[in-house]
């Protein structure tokens, strides 16, 4: 029988190492939250400061999502996670709730002529940061249930219309580069489900067309599509940003100026704290620093590669590759935009840029991403099940 | 039973690993059942491959970091270092302006300029009340414009005293600032105005020297530059000071003290005979080195008429180079040195020393008739050689030279004599004067030009072909500077004396000399004599010409003089446009002449000729 393979399976294991799991795991996202609080601040005091007259504004609220993020990453991490399972149509229905949510008057908070967020009183939410999670929770457990039904077309078709629907919502709000992410996420859940290459063919092609007419459609993207291939053209207009960040990474060199030391942060690189931090992390640890933190940043997508390689169940290995995936994807796609390899989108780094619920949901992710390596156990199981 | 169980068959679903890259756990290896779903290697194969795909991306990350900080880092840093600062000028101090002796012509006095950043001010009310109380200005009108301006920095104040800055500095006021700006000061005021010229109010040269040499006498301003966040707002960091190069001095060949009598003597027949102006150059023959230049009126350096640009224009122009004039009788030095040294050589139409020019009062030429100024009754230019001719000024006799010369041996002198083009002298704007060509000079042309009609020249040109016609005949370009300066006095640069080419003999020169010298002893020139020292000279009388036609009543009075007429140290030009009273040269120019001589032997203390 198979549970009792199951049983074998864990025997033949040392004991210690599954009930711990990959520790390594929880504590770099931790240490890399902790350095993300630091940088926001030294990114934005000085304009925190002129702002709103308190250099620590942002490092405050980056505090408290590190605070919560926290307790959410040792809440999932010893919550089951097989139990996430049963959440897969709450899970998508909540995310699809709160993305049409945006679009209420009243709740909907705009910001730089997008409605990304919802404001609940004092506390806006973003969420799309939550519906990629929610995304990852429906696919994994609707993959999981009858793995079979992925090799046919028509049993992948409801992936398809969540992903789809999702993206919709993002598109609408509007927010291309979360789109871009679920997109992303989508075609990598896909493959890694077990779809047929000739079908995922099907459906990548179709997304791969998508792309270019989304960026016809608005007439901001294509203009920025211009300033990123040549930022000078308009050093004031649409290549600004981008040149900014060029500014700092290039001011950063080998090492950097050093912590706090940051010139772009006295207000010439637009939304330094944010999603062009990794700029003035440049800046201040120079080429080296970027180097060091994108080899932690790797240990963390290895950790969560090899969580889903070691998972015994299907529910277990995709969440896992889903959630290595949507943090691998973020992090390399805010790189390339810094570095001006892509056309610029406003993208968070994950744990780093300021913003509290990516913050906290990555974290929370983490968190479950933590509780599969650990075999799926809650607080209080035994080693033996 | 789980899903997962039925679908890949049991507890190895995930057992077989596709790499080392994943742990490794080898309990058993299970065949395992292809079910529906998708096997458990094709997905760790699929988990590999997107690994993959992130490790290449990661790889491509780490490429173009190194590509934009290390490879392009040298040049985005260098087009930043413009954005992260804000810089106010340090005024390079305008150098110099010195007489041959080193007295300062034009200088500087140490001024402010005020500024403030808007952006950097604390508090707009205080900071404008304090600077209106200072400088003057409209308190309220100025907290208004800190308050709404856009304009990174406003300029408050220029060319304000040391001691205001010393009261600004008490405010402490953040936001405000002063640098030195420099205002330009002539302690000789109205003194060689026309040469030096003036600045614009940012101290660029305009004209005169100021303009001619400003390159050495603008220096190269500096700069503070202050660190700044993208509004202005200064940031922690150091400032960095970009010191100015001050300007090198200039040290003009003028003399000062020959200067001042030449504008004593040119102030005194300005007001004696109300000239249009009276100008005068003053040259050393032996280098042709102005020694003075002056013209009067001329204009206060230190208060200029700014606002009325043509008055302006009128009295910075420093006619002596840029205007030109028909010179009349002086220009028959030019003709007698070419028929000495014709004669010399042995030309049989050149007339010797001893030649009695025919007394007659008019030469008829090409069917005109020439007239001499002088009537010829009572026996007046009566039977004249050469000396006499030059005593008296007589026109006839010199268009005889010109004539028994011919156009191509005369004009070889003129060209000698550098009439028809400029001097080359280190000057703006020099006018090159008017000759007819040689291919289209007819001979009643050639005839006048022998006494000084049917030409013009600057008096610059004059008084230069005078010069290399007594000093041995040696034609130089006349200079206005003899070097530049630094601070410490090391030579910057130095402008030679250049010898252009010979115009005649030393023989012939030496000759010419004497008999000028005799013009001065006992002919029209007497009234430039000095007892006791040998002067040589000529005057001159020319019609203006307006329009094409003689102007009736206006003339041009004019005087050459040089002295000790054998070894020329001192050669003078006075022309005096349009003297009301009387209009000889003789009488409105040559004693001018002989005050600027008298004022130079008291000056220098030359001690009279003795008699061997």
């Amino acid at each position: 029988m198979s549970n009792s393979s199951v049983a074998a399976v864990e025997a033949a294991r040392p004991a210690q190492k599954r009930e711990w799991g990959i520790v390594a795991l929880p504590v770099l996202v931790v240490l890399v939250a902790a350095f993300g609080v630091l940088m926001v601040y030294s990114a934005s005091y000085y304009a925190a400061e002129k702002q709103f007259g308190d250099a620590f504004y942002f490092m405050k609220k980056q505090l408290v999502g590190f605070i919560l993020g926290i307790v959410a990453l040792l809440a999932a991490g010893f919550f089951p996670y097989r139990n996430l399972k049963k959440l897969k149509w709450p899970a998508l229905i909540v995310s699809l709730v709160l993305l049409a949510a945006v679009f209420v008057p009243g709740l909907g908070v705009e910001n730089y002529g997008a409605t990304r967020w919802i404001g609940l009183g004092p506390i806006t939410i973003q969420p799309s940061e939550i519906a990629k999670f929610g995304f990852i929770i429906f696919a994994a457990a609707y993959a999981s249930e009858k793995p079979e039904r992925m090799k046919k077309f028509t049993g992948m078709l409801p992936v398809l219309a969540a992903g789809g629907g999702i993206c919709l919502l993002i598109i609408l709000e509007p927010n291309m580069s979360v789109t871009m992410v679920v997109g992303l996420l989508m075609v990598a859940m896909l493959f890694l489900s077990g779809v047929k290459i000739k079908h995922f063919l099907i459906i990548l092609l179709p997304i791969a067309l998508a792309v270019p007419v989304l960026i016809v459609m608005e007439p901001y993207r294509l203009q920025r599509l211009y300033a990123f291939l040549d930022p000078w053209s308009s050093p004031q207009g649409e290549g600004y940003q981008l040149i900014q960040s060029l500014y700092a990474l290039g001011n950063g060199s080998w090492l950097g100026t050093g912590l706090f030391n940051s010139m772009q942060k006295y207000r010439y690189l637009p939304f330094a704290e944010s999603d062009f931090i990794l700029a003035v992390i440049g800046e201040e640890f120079g080429y080296i620093g970027i180097i060091l933190l994108f080899l932690v940043f790797g240990a963390i997508i290895f950790c969560g590669i090899r969580t889903a390689a070691r998972c015994k169940d299907m529910f277990g290995f995709l969440t896992a590759s889903g959630i290595t995936a949507v943090y691998a994807i973020q992090v390399v796609i805010n790189a390339l935009v810094v570095s001006g390899s892509i056309p610029p989108t406003g993208l968070p780094l994950p744990l780093i840029s300021s913003g509290n619920t990516s913050l906290i949901i990555t974290m929370a992710a983490m968190g479950v991403l933590y509780n599969i390596s650990r075999g799926g156990k809650g607080l209080r199981e035994k080693k033996s099940e | 039973m789980r899903p997962l169980d039925r679908v890949a068959g049991g507890a190895d679903f995930f057992m077989q690993k596709t790499s080392a890259f994943f742990e490794v756990n080898r309990i058993r290896k299970k065949s395992h059942t292809p079910a529906a779903g998708a096997s458990a290697t094709l997905l760790r194969k699929r988990l590999f491959a997107v690994s993959m795909a992130v490790v290449f991306l990661f790889l491509l990350i780490f490429g173009r970091f190194f590509v934009v900080q290390i490879v392009q880092g040298e040049k985005l840093r260098c087009r930043a270092i413009g954005q992260w600062t804000r810089e106010i000028p340090v005024v390079a101090a305008r150098g110099k302006i010195e007489d041959r002796n080193g007295t300062v012509l034009a200088d500087n006095s140490a001024s402010y300029s005020v500024f403030v950043r808007p952006n950097a001010v604390k508090d707009s009310n205080a900071t404008a009340s304090a600077l209106a109380s200072l400088f003057g200005l409209d308190g309220a009108a100025l907290a208004e414009k800190l308050e709404s301006t856009r304009v990174s920095e406003l300029t408050i104040a220029r060319h304000v005293d040391k001691s205001l800055t010393e009261e600004l500095e008490k405010y402490d006021l953040p936001g405000v600032y002063y640098a030195r700006d420099n205002t330009r000061v002539y302690p000789y005021g109205q003194a060689l105005s026309r040469v030096l010229g003036f600045t614009s109010t940012d101290n660029t040269g305009l004209t005169g020297i100021e303009k001619y040499y400003d390159k050495y006498l603008a220096g190269m301003d500096g700069e503070i530059a202050y660190p700044a966040d993208l509004v202005g707002v200064e940031v922690e960091g150091e400032a960095v000071y970009l010191p100015a190069t001050d300007g090198l001095t200039v040290r003009t060949t003028v003399d000062y003290g020959i200067q001042a009598v030449a504008e004593a003597a040119l102030e005194r027949v300005y007001e004696q005979y109300s000239p249009v102006s009276a100008q005068c150059v003053v040259l050393d023959p032996n280098n042709f080195d102005v020694l003075a230049m002056a013209e009067y009126p001329g204009y206060d350096l230190n208060d200029i008429p700014r606002d009325d640009p043509e008055l302006l224009n009128d009295l910075s122009r420093n006619d002596i180079v840029s205007d030109i004039y028909e010179p009349g009788s002086t220009f028959k030095i030019v003709t007698a040195a070419a028929n000495i040294e014709e004669h010399l050589r042995g030309n049989p139409s050149a007339f010797s020393l001893q030649y009695v020019f025919n007394s007659s009062r008019t030469r008829t030429v090409d069917g005109t008739t020439i007239k001499c100024w002088s009537n010829h009754a009572n026996g007046k230019h009566c039977s004249q050689t050469l000396a006499e001719a030059l005593n008296n000024s007589c026109n006839p006799c010199f268009t005889d030279i010109a004539l028994a010369l011919g156009t191509e041996t005369f004009y070889d002198y003129l060209e000698a004599f550098n009439f028809g083009k400029v001097t080359g002298i280190d000057f703006s704007g020099e006018a090159q004067g008017m000759l007819v060509p040689e291919s289209s000079v007819r001979a009643c042309d050639l005839a006048r030009i022998g006494f000084g009609q049917t030409v013009a020249v600057t008096a610059l040109q004059l008084a230069c072909a005078a010069a290399a016609a007594v000093n041995g005949g040696y034609y130089y370009q006349p200079r206005l500077v003899s070097g530049i300066y630094a601070e410490d006095g090391s030579i910057a640069e130095e402008i030679p004396t250049v010898l252009k080419n010979r115009t005649v003999s030393e023989e012939a020169s030496r000759i010419l000399a004497s008999l000028l010298e005799g013009v001065v002893e006992s002919g029209s020139g007497n009234k430039a004599y000095i007892e006791g020292y040998k002067i040589g000279g000529k005057t001159g009388t020319a019609q203006k010409f307006e329009n094409g036609a003689i102007a009736q009543g206006k003339y041009v009075s004019s005087f050459l003089g040089f002295f000790p007429s054998d070894a020329p140290q001192y050669l003078a030009l006075v022309i005096v446009d349009e003297p009301q009273g009387a209009y000889y040269g003789s009488v409105v120019a040559a004693p001018a002449a002989k005050e600027i001589f008298q004022g130079i032997i008291d000056l220098k203390g030359i001690a009279p000729y003795e008699n061997k």
